[in-house]
């Protein structure tokens, strides 16, 4: 009896330890696969949104709006005020993992984010005329989720984006986004912006070259359809 | 008896052909502004967004009614000064040109009362141009772009404020604009009470406005002292009202300046008046 019982928790403790590897083990494509289907289980969506915006040089009350997002690549955001959002928005990451040809995917180690082991993936586009300089994903694999992402565009600089998930995270949608922007140092003369009379003394905030920008997603209505008129700007 | 002087002083003003070159003039060149904005204002919304756009987007209505005002204001309101020294340089110095500042002053009134009548109805005018203005730059945009956040580029960064937090902003920046046109509007009365005629205290008043403005906008170690004593400085204090959060001091700062200004102004033009030699 004792020789049975020691034999099941060895068979047990052989199968989790190989099943473990298995998950280790998994190839930087095949992970990168399973976030992508995921995202794609949202065929369209619309949502609420409150956008917060931290940037040097830039003041502004958190903005109200409804953002839509239609497969493969629609996107909307329709606000009553004016919004700002990063340009390497929402939709970027997909557009960039839709096409598994075109970069090479690297497993670059391991890191824990909040209390989620992830597996960090760097992508480097195979194309020289790619926009896509380097990507960095911190991929939570049991759950087929991006925690963090860091993408370097030639056009857009670096955005470095931390998602925490939610009521929807069986399609990958998070409830909170926060993104760290570069933002070039920003001066222009003082008859440029009619502000003559201007004698303030530089904000110790204005020396600052990052920025936050934090956008709480509710209410979502994901798969209900959405017509395309509201795509059109 | 005053205020009868002050409405027949009006009266004049009104009367003048000169006078409507101010509304006519502000109505023109809005008309002209919102014509272009309308066709090609994008491209000038996008001069004020071009230095973030290389990361960040901006969504929603950007062309508004709120933006255009703010445009506008900026455009005119360093020429607007013209407009009324043209009407109110010309208040006494007019009525010396044509010899009729004699029979005036036989009136059972006295020589400030006079005086201020024309300083009260000077100002009314300033205040029908600052009026005029507003309904053309916040209305008719309005009318024609829809309303909207107002984003407000200065020379430290971009503000963006709410459709609902602006119109007592509008409201207090004209008020403030107001005050610095019936600064204008002394400066011109005592220099018309120095003179003979109507070109000279118009002349002088640009004159000044433009030398001030150039002191106030060198940035030379030198000037920095003076800098803040000037009334060309504190002309631009209804701009304070578009910035968050507001500077309270800086505004009232302007407020006591500008009055200071205005009273000292109109000391020197009731003594120069009360002592003018009319018979000559």
């Amino acid at each position: 009896m004792k020789l049975r019982k020691s034999l099941f928790f060895i068979l047990l403790f052989s199968l989790l330890s190989s099943f473990s590897f298995l998950i280790q083990t998994q190839s930087p494509n095949t992970i990168i696969n399973g976030v992508y289907k995921k995202m794609m289980k949202a065929k369209d969506y619309s949502v609420q949104a409150t956008i917060k915006v931290d940037l040097p040089f830039i003041r502004m009350m958190p903005v109200e709006a409804q953002i839509y997002f239609k497969q493969k690549d629609k996107f909307r955001v329709i606000s009553k005020g004016i919004a700002i959002i990063p340009r390497q928005g929402f939709d970027q990451l997909t557009r960039m993992l839709k096409d598994t040809t075109s970069f090479t995917a690297v497993n670059s180690g391991s890191e824990i984010i909040g209390n989620a082991s992830t597996t960090i993936i760097s992508v480097i586009p195979s194309a020289d005329t790619s926009d896509l300089i380097l990507g960095k994903l911190w991929i939570d694999i049991k759950q087929n989720i991006v925690l963090k992402s860091q993408l370097t565009t030639k056009s857009n600089g670096t955005i470095l984006t931390e998602y925490t998930y939610g009521t929807q995270v069986e399609y990958g949608l998070p409830d909170n986004m926060v993104f760290t922007v570069d933002v070039k140092k920003f001066k222009i003369p003082k008859s440029v912006a009619a502000d003559i009379n201007n004698s303030k003394k530089a904000d110790s905030k204005a020396d600052k070259k990052k920025g936050k920008i934090y956008i709480k997603l509710y209410n979502y209505k994901v798969n209900k359809g959405i017509p395309d008129d509201i795509f059109k700007k | 008896m005053f205020w009868k002087s002050t409405y027949n002083e009006f009266i004049k003003i009104a009367a003048k052909p000169r006078s409507y070159i101010g509304l006519g003039a502000i109505t023109l060149l809005i008309g002209i502004v919102l014509f272009a904005l309308k066709m090609d204002g994008l491209t000038y919304i996008s001069f004020i967004t071009a230095p973030f756009e290389q990361s960040l987007s901006f969504e929603g209505n950007l062309l508004n009614g709120n933006t255009m005002a703010f445009i506008i204001l900026q455009m005119l309101i360093i020429h607007i000064p013209l407009l009324v020294a043209l009407v109110t340089g010309d208040l006494v110095s007019g009525e010396a040109a044509m010899g009729t500042i004699r029979l005036l002053l036989t009136k059972p009134i006295s020589r400030s009362s006079v005086l201020f009548s024309k300083y009260l109805a000077g100002c009314a005018y300033t205040f029908i141009i600052i009026v005029w203005l507003a309904v053309l730059a916040l209305g008719v945009s309005k009318v024609i772009f829809g309303t909207g956040d107002l984003m407000v580029l200065n020379s430290d960064g971009l503000v963006i404020l709410q459709q609902t937090d602006v119109l007592w902003r509008f409201v207090s920046g004209f008020a403030v604009a107001f005050l610095a046109l019936v600064t204008v509007a002394t400066l011109s009365l005592t220099f018309s009470c120095f003179s003979e005629n109507s070109i000279g205290p118009i002349v002088s008043t640009m004159a000044v406005i433009i030398l001030f403005t150039i002191i106030g906008t060198l940035d030379v170690p030198i000037f920095d002292r003076i800098r803040p004593l000037l009334f060309t400085t504190h002309m631009a204090a209804w701009r304070s009202f578009f910035e968050d959060p507001l500077p309270i001091k800086e505004i009232v700062n302007s407020l006591v300046v500008l009055v200071v200004h205005c009273v000292v102004l109109l000391a020197i033009a009731v003594y120069k008046f009360k002592h003018k030699d009319i018979l000559s």
